[in-house]
């Protein structure tokens, strides 16, 4: 079983390396911009099937590990923008997507040995009070980068209309409004994910973190905390600016972009100190 | 190939002369009944639009066309004296097919590309048949024709992009906001600039429109001519007073000096925290450039749209070699098709039908027989064959004395189809290829 968890686990990023390219052909050339695209369901059925099995062999839920953690934010990314091109029925911004996707899923696989290494180690991540931090943790971080890839597309759409440059990102980008609403609106179900995650991971320390005693706290927790603060912060100033302060779309859509960044920081401490 | 086309364009003659001759209105129902009588035209259809007015027809062969066509445009315009006969042109054949394929892709449009041109054809082809001057081949011809309309538009950049100023800014409001319906436009000047946008945005989706005019009485009949759209009509210097509630503005007056000013609703448009698409067609130019530099605003003039319109203009000019090799494959395609009607060739697929049936039948059943017996069933079951396509193609022979194109056209498909003679025609076409790749 783990020669063919090995196998699929190599065949997902490119699976969505074949999703990105489809959709930047669809980009570049124009066509079938408005059509649904079975693949992603395909590659949905596909990584699903890959993780039931990863649960099988190592007995537990696939989120113990952070590169573990990375291929469900992957696969559930690609569910939300399934969802999200049955909606707006708009495939122009699958190629970020899938190509943020294939990022994620490509460090995830690639650090296999890791996982196999952390996998089964079920402690207290496995146990109910571990998947109510780790799963909201799971859909903050694929709330927040869907809102960073829009936010993305929209400063991007946005310079070039301000600038009047009428070129292929004019002709292939979605309508700007729509580009500034999926990001806001992803931004908010992830800082909402995101709280949830920040008040569980509480009660968890509380728990079990400083096992009562005066022990010096752990390094990666201590950055998780500092970091993941400090997003939270940016991410309740940009719903209140929007709301109260009436914050400009391009204002909202690059504090969404820091925001990411810095929850992008704090993942890639956390791997850096694991 | 018994097909042709009269008629005179943009290509051949200016507005004033085109204006002559031009079929609008009732006229073109008109001419196809009064030509209908008359023994020249087997089927005929008038297409008639701002750029041309053309006669597709099928000649019977019995007089001079170009005169008849003439002769009846003269009549029902009241037209006296000599007619120059060279503004006119006339393609006959697979020429006829080649230029209708091309009107119908609008490479022959004034604005290559324009969507029009498929439309004012279906009307042209729906009044045809109405008028019962469109049977067999022009009605296979013209569905031909729409099918390289749609490929035009579908598989090349010919019909993408605006190409008039007025449809360049409902294209930039359509780049940044996805669902028109839900837009208010707010039109600053009701001339006719404004009027065009205000079209171009309303067939986009836009169902809310207030119109700023100095004066309001025009501003109100302008509402009134916009169908389509709840529209109503404001005094000019109210327009600040709405401008909070737009997304859309389309500034068009003929003020001398600014008439949204960045000191009057710099505030204004800074607390509405939404996206606001501002198109300034006027010259000189009606919006504060300040404005333009608050984040949620995007203000284009008249030259910005300028740019759009070059580009698209540009791009369906690069893409003009894809579309005629559309037309070409396609009218390849007709022409073939029309070929495989003659009932010469016909004949022959049906004798091989019947030859190859024959053969069949005696393989089968041959075994049953002596050998002598044998020899007389070949014979009888030539005989029979003979006598059985005796008919048939006495039919189709006839058909080529007597009836009119449509009619032999209808009558040998239908015979192909029967008989699936098309199969055969495909064997006999694949044993050539073959002996061809064989040499």
């Amino acid at each position: 079983m783990d020669t063919l968890l090995s196998i699929l686990n190599w065949l997902l990023p490119l699976v969505y390396l074949a999703l990105a390219i489809d959709y930047g052909a669809t980009f570049i050339l124009r066509n079938r911009t408005h059509d649904r695209n079975p693949g992603v369901i395909l590659a949905i059925v596909f990584h699903g099937a890959f993780l039931v099995l990863w649960g099988v062999r190592f007995g537990g839920l696939p989120l113990v590990s952070n590169y573990e953690i990375l291929s469900v934010v992957a696969v559930s990314s690609a569910a939300v923008y399934w969802a999200i091109e049955l909606v707006t029925r708009d495939r122009r911004a699958g190629v970020f997507v899938f190509l943020l996707i294939f990022l994620l899923q490509y460090t995830s696989s690639a650090s296999l040995s890791v996982m196999i290494a952390h996998a089964g180690d079920s402690g207290h991540m496995q146990a109910g009070l571990g998947r109510l931090h780790v799963l909201p943790a799971v859909l903050a971080y694929t709330a927040l980068a869907f809102g960073a890839v829009y936010a993305t597309l929209y400063l991007v759409g946005q310079r070039n209309m301000k600038h009047h440059n009428f070129g292929l990102l004019f002709d292939r980008l979605p309508p700007l409004d729509l580009l500034g609403r999926m990001s806001f609106q992803s931004m908010q179900v992830g800082f909402a994910f995101m709280t949830i995650t920040i008040i569980t991971g509480g009660v968890l320390f509380h728990r079990f973190g400083s096992g009562g005693g005066a022990m010096p706290i752990d390094p990666k927790l201590l950055a998780k905390i500092v970091i993941g603060s400090a997003a939270w912060i940016i991410f309740a100033m940009d719903v209140f600016g929007k709301y109260i302060l009436k914050w400009s779309v391009s204002r909202v859509s690059a504090i969404t972009l820091a925001g990411f960044l810095i929850i992008a920081v704090l993942f890639v401490t956390s791997l850096a100190l694991s | 190939m018994k097909l042709s086309v009269i008629g005179i364009s943009h290509r051949t003659a200016p507005v004033e002369v085109r204006e002559r001759y031009a079929l609008t209105g009732d006229l073109a129902g008109r001419f196809l009944r009064a030509a209908h009588l008359e023994n020249v035209f087997e089927e005929a259809m008038v297409l008639d639009t701002c750029n041309r007015t053309e006669l597709y027809f099928v000649p019977t062969g019995a007089g001079d066309c170009m005169d008849s066509f003439l002769g009846h445009v003269a009549k029902l315009k009241g037209l006296s004296g000599d007619v120059d006969k060279s503004v006119f042109y006339r393609h006959d054949s697979q020429a006829a097919v080649e230029h209708l394929f091309g009107v119908a892709a609008a490479l022959d449009s004034q604005i290559v590309g324009e969507h029009q041109v498929l439309g004012q054809l279906k009307d042209a082809y729906r009044l045809a048949a109405e008028q019962r001057t469109a049977r067999f081949l022009l009605g296979r011809l013209m569905h031909r024709a729409f099918r390289v309309g749609k490929r035009t538009r579908s598989e090349t950049e010919l019909g993408r992009g605006s190409v008039s100023v007025a449809s360049a800014a409902a294209d930039l409001a359509a780049q940044i906001f996805s669902d028109m319906g839900g837009r208010t436009v707010l039109m600053v000047g009701a001339g006719q600039t404004a009027e065009a946008a205000a079209r171009s945005l309303i067939s986009a989706g836009v169902r809310r429109v207030v119109i700023a005019n100095r004066t309001l009485s025009r501003a109100e009949e302008l509402t009134r001519e916009l169908t389509g759209a709840n529209a109503r009509a404001i005094e000019l210097d109210r327009a600040g007073e709405v401008i909070g509630d737009t997304d859309i503005v389309i500034c068009s007056t003929g003020s001398s000096e600014p008439v949204l000013t960045y000191d009057a609703l710099g505030d204004i448009i800074s607390r509405r925290g939404k996206l606001l698409c501002i198109v300034d067609l006027a010259v000189p130019r009606d919006v504060d450039p300040k404005l333009g530099d608050l984040p949620n605003v995007f203000l284009h003039n008249i030259n910005d749209l300028d740019r759009v319109v070059a580009r698209n203009i540009e791009r369906r000019r690069q893409d003009i070699p894809r579309a005629k090799a559309i037309v070409e494959f396609e009218v390849g395609e007709f022409v073939k098709w029309y070929d495989s009607l003659q009932a010469a060739s016909t004949i022959k697929l049906l004798n091989r039908r019947f030859e190859l049936l024959r053969q069949a039948e005696i393989e089968r059943y041959g075994g049953k027989f002596s050998d002598s017996d044998r020899e007389q069933l070949q014979r009888f079951t030539e005989s029979l064959c003979k006598k059985i396509l005796h008919r048939p193609i006495a039919f189709l022979r006839g058909l080529a004395q007597d009836a009119s194109v449509s009619d032999q056209l209808l009558a040998v498909e239908t015979i192909r189809r029967m008989y699936e003679l098309d199969e055969i025609e495909a064997e006999q076409n694949g044993r050539g290829d073959d002996l061809e790749n064989d040499e």
